[in-house]
């Protein structure tokens, strides 16, 4: 039963919405990784290095969501659910390391919404960014998702 | 060399980064980096909710194959280096996968900060050969005059 996409969205910005970084979820992040990096995991080592402190992987902004946010209602005003819904690319541009203890501001918008047939069938991508600044207004990060939605 | 720093000097266009292989993929890594990303799709976690949803049972995390990918850079070029990472999901991570990340430098410049900017070509295969992860990374390097 193939279903319509609200192309409405494209464009939307959403609430900006805060973060704070905390050690063990680094650690716990890399550790699920299975990347043992020291800059990651041993405080001593951060402490000693450059950054002054452990820092992030460079995926860990992916782990910055709305809190208060419900990600089905996103789906649902998309006009799908997580069933249907595949991660097609990512994107990270990293400006500096990020470390624990940092509140940052996210800000997400809906950078495009658009379908294309594939080999599998049809599917309709939708193109998120959200634009992450630090206490001083700096953009820290940029991250760029692509999520595909099988029609 | 492993976690070690790599300088501008000693890297050339061509030139591969050491293999990184990761799994074979167990369930038990995929709950886990549900816990620590945030991720809790069941599509990651319940075989027949994964069926159901015609996509033949459980595959691992796409961000997880990602962590791998950055991995394989950062134990290369050092943490903290990575300016820019993106990646295209080319295929599914199964259970029970072996994922080798491979990498290769494209192009090599000079930043206004007085780091280099290395731009690196990246890729990720499971034991068959089939591309799961294809992708581009910039990381900026040091140099050793500084």
């Amino acid at each position: 039963m193939p279903i319509q996409i609200n192309h409405g969205v494209k464009g939307k910005e959403y609430p900006p919405y805060t973060v704070t970084i905390e050690r063990g979820r680094i650690k716990d992040f890399a550790r699920a990784i299975g990347d043992q990096n020291p800059f990651y995991l041993d405080d001593k080592v951060g402490a000693a290095s450059e950054f002054g402190d452990v820092i992030a992987p460079p995926t860990f902004p992916i782990t910055f969501k709305d809190e208060t946010a419900d990600s089905n209602a996103f789906l649902k005003e998309l006009g799908t659910d997580i069933s249907r819904i595949l991660h097609g690319e990512q994107e990270f541009e990293l400006h500096r390391p990020l470390r624990p203890g940092e509140t940052l501001l996210c800000r997400p918008r809906i950078a495009d919404v658009y379908e294309k047939s594939g080999k599998s069938g049809a599917m309709a991508f939708v193109v998120r960014e959200t634009a992450v600044t630090d206490k001083a207004g700096e953009l820290v990060a940029t991250l760029r998702g692509v999520t595909v939605v099988r029609l | 060399m492993k976690y070690g720093k790599v300088y501008a000097e000693d890297v050339t266009v061509g030139q591969a980064l050491p293999d990184l292989v990761k799994g074979p993929i167990q369930q038990i890594q995929l709950t886990r980096y549900a816990g620590a990303s945030g991720d809790f799709n069941p599509i990651h976690q319940d075989d027949e909710f994964a069926r159901a949803a015609g996509m033949g049972g459980v595959f691992g995390h796409g961000m997880l194959t990602m962590g791998f990918v950055a991995q394989c850079v950062t134990d290369w070029a050092g943490a903290g280096s990575v300016r820019k990472l993106g990646v295209r999901f080319a295929g599914l991570v199964r259970l029970k996968d072996t994922v080798t990340c491979k990498g290769r430098v494209v192009s090599k410049s000079s930043s206004s900060d007085g780091m280099h900017l290395v731009e690196l070509e990246l890729s990720a295969e499971n034991q068959k050969g089939d591309k799961v992860i294809t992708g581009k990374a910039t990381v900026a390097l040091p140099s050793r005059e500084r």
